[in-house]
């Protein structure tokens, strides 16, 4: 494991924010590690909805279960945390 | 003694130049400092500066315009204007000093560069003033806000803010250091004068003025309108070398130039000029909004100048003209949630009334950055302050070195121009700022922006106490809302106003 910072675009937001993840994250620990920055500070939660990850420059969108490490990112790369139904 | 009257030896003078015997013209005119770009001298000695002016003549109106603002502020010290002025527009003016003297200052070494360097010597002639303009510049608006250092430690930034390592002041040293600091002299007449004084310091000085007159402050009116004078002829220097470049071929690269120092202006202002006009000043005091200023100052005067000179509109005309209905507001934004980063107070600004104001001005603002609003209202309402202060840094752009922002709530459009360069991945703002650092990579790709410094270890305590300290802000200096989240109030109150 070993901290790896990426930037974070979190969904209905209006900045991009430096955050912190580790390499052995998931996805769904990615997402939340984002949200602590943007939700219920400037973004309402949506009821029923799960955040997922996308890679921001090509619109990838990650298994949830998907590892920081198994995603080939490259160190501060920009990801998208949206909401989405499933 | 019979004077010559000035029109028999005033062309003389001006166009003075001499063949050089004792060195070589390549070493008293060095390539690097003067720009000339393979244009022969004699050429540049047709650069006509359209406002010309004598020594005496100089003196004798800087005497009157200094005279004349020095007594304004002597007669109304004791009004006391500022100690009893709202809150956001002392923020305002404290922004204001932050950012301007000392750049005022660094303005008069790009002069004298000019001054020394210029092949053309009507663009000596006309630098020597410009030198000593904004000496005076950087002068008097250190003088005007040292009255009010017994007030708050912030109004001391003034002398402080380009010394620091504060984000704001890394973004201002990044665009003045690259206009006209690190430029020959013939790219600063371009890039600073015409690019920058001519549109952009109509907007602070002028602009500001106008909101100062109404908001009551005739000191800092009067102080900005008479810098606003020099502003106006000294920025004329930078139109004759346009001529001499577009007419030997050199059209790309003046067009180049020109484009990039319009654009980080635009993103230097839209981070300080705009907070200041949409939600700093009191909305009753404000003359036209940010928007209204930009497309009356920039877009119609600029497009009209490039186009009378015989260049081009920027090829990202459309870009900034859809942006004026956006990055300001995310600046903002940004500012009053990151503000203990800041050496102003931001007014926030998005109270009920405010908000009618901003949908007046920019329809969608409500549904857009409005969703935010809401959220920091409801913690602020409902006991949760902590939420409305940041735990991260935001996303910094290479280029204009601030938060890269967009569109928030239901239209979300925010987007991170990435680039990957020499095994860096860079991240810019905006298609344009990506596009200023590939003109000349090898310039840019250097620099460390703050998120840089941060991830290589210069702020230490890597967390927001260790980056205030890293950005030298003490307790007294680093801001808080304005009011006090006085504001907040009448968002609790029932509206009793409803028809
Ligand atoms: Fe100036
Ligand atoms: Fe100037």
């Amino acid at each position: 494991m070993a901290l790896f910072p990426i930037h974070s675009n979190f969904e209905r937001d209006f900045v991009i924010q430096l955050v912190p993840v580790d390499t052995d994250d998931t996805m769904d620990q990615v997402a939340e590690k984002c949200a602590h920055h943007s939700l219920n500070r400037r973004v309402k939660p949506q009821p029923g909805k799960i955040l997922r990850v996308r890679r921001h420059c090509d619109g990838e969108i990650f298994p949830r279960d998907m590892t920081v490490a198994s995603a080939g990112l490259r160190p501060t790369e920009t990801l998208d945390i949206i909401f989405s139904d499933n | 003694m019979a004077k010559l009257k000035r029109e028999e030896w005033y062309d003389l003078t001006r166009a003075t130049n001499w063949t050089p015997k004792y060195v070589t013209e390549e070493e008293l005119f060095p390539e690097e400092m003067s720009g000339s770009r393979g244009i022969p001298a004699e050429v540049w000695e047709t650069y006509d500066e359209p406002y010309k002016v004598v020594y005496s003549e100089y003196v004798e109106t800087q005497r009157e315009k200094d005279a004349g603002a020095y007594s304004v502020k002597a007669a109304l010290e004791r009004s006391q204007y500022v100690e009893n002025a709202d809150p956001g527009w002392v923020s305002t003016m404290v922004a204001h000093y932050g950012a301007i003297p000392l750049a005022e200052y660094a303005a008069s070494t790009a002069e004298a560069r000019m001054a020394r360097f210029a092949k053309a010597p009507g663009n000596r002639n006309m630098a020597v003033f410009g030198m000593m303009d904004e000496n005076r510049h950087g002068q008097i608006q250190l003088y005007f806000p040292h009255a009010y250092t017994k007030l708050s430690r912030q109004w001391d930034w003034a002398s402080k803010a380009y010394h620091t390592n504060e984000w704001a002041a890394i973004a201002a040293r990044s665009f003045f250091d690259d206009a006209m600091m690190t430029r020959d002299s013939v790219a600063v007449s371009i890039m600073l004068t015409f690019a920058f004084e001519t549109g952009f310091t109509n907007m602070q000085f002028l602009g500001l003025a106008a909101d100062a007159a109404q908001a009551g402050d005739h000191t800092f009116a009067s102080l900005i309108s008479s810098i606003q004078t020099d502003e106006s002829r000294h920025a004329q220097q930078g139109g004759p070398s346009l001529k001499i470049l577009i007419a030997n071929g050199k059209k790309e690269e003046a067009q180049t130039m020109v484009d990039a120092a319009i654009w980080r202006a635009w993103k230097l202002f839209s981070a300080l000029t705009g907070p200041a006009m949409d939600y700093y000043t009191p909305m009753e005091h404000r003359s036209q909004s940010f928007k209204e200023f930009m497309e009356e100052w920039i877009i119609a005067q600029f497009e009209r100048q490039l186009i009378d000179l015989g260049l081009d509109k920027p090829w990202y005309w459309d870009i900034l003209i859809r942006d004026l209905d956006i990055t300001h507001h995310g600046m903002h934004m940004g500012i009053w949630y990151w503000r203990p980063t800041v050496w102003w107070n931001p007014a926030a600004g998005f109270g009920p009334k405010e908000r009618e104001w901003l949908e007046e001005k920019y329809p969608g603002w409500n549904e857009t950055f409005g969703e935010c609003a809401d959220v920091i209202v409801d913690n602020l309402l409902n006991g949760r302050p902590e939420l409305t202060g940041p735990e991260t840094l935001p996303t910094v752009c290479n280029m204009c070195q601030l938060p890269i922002v967009g569109v928030p709530g239901s239209k979300w459009d925010v987007k991170d121009y990435q680039l990957e360069y020499e095994g860096r991945l860079y991240h810019f703002g905006s298609e344009v700022d990506k596009w200023c650092f590939e003109i000349d990579p090898e310039r840019y790709k250097g620099h460390l922006n703050f998120i840089d410094r941060f991830l290589a270890g210069h702020v230490q305590p890597p967390d927001l106490m260790g980056g205030l300290q890293y950005m030298g802000l003490a307790p007294g200096e680093m801001g808080d809302d304005a009011h006090g989240y006085e504001w907040v109030k009448a968002y609790s109150q029932p509206k009793t106003d409803a028809a």
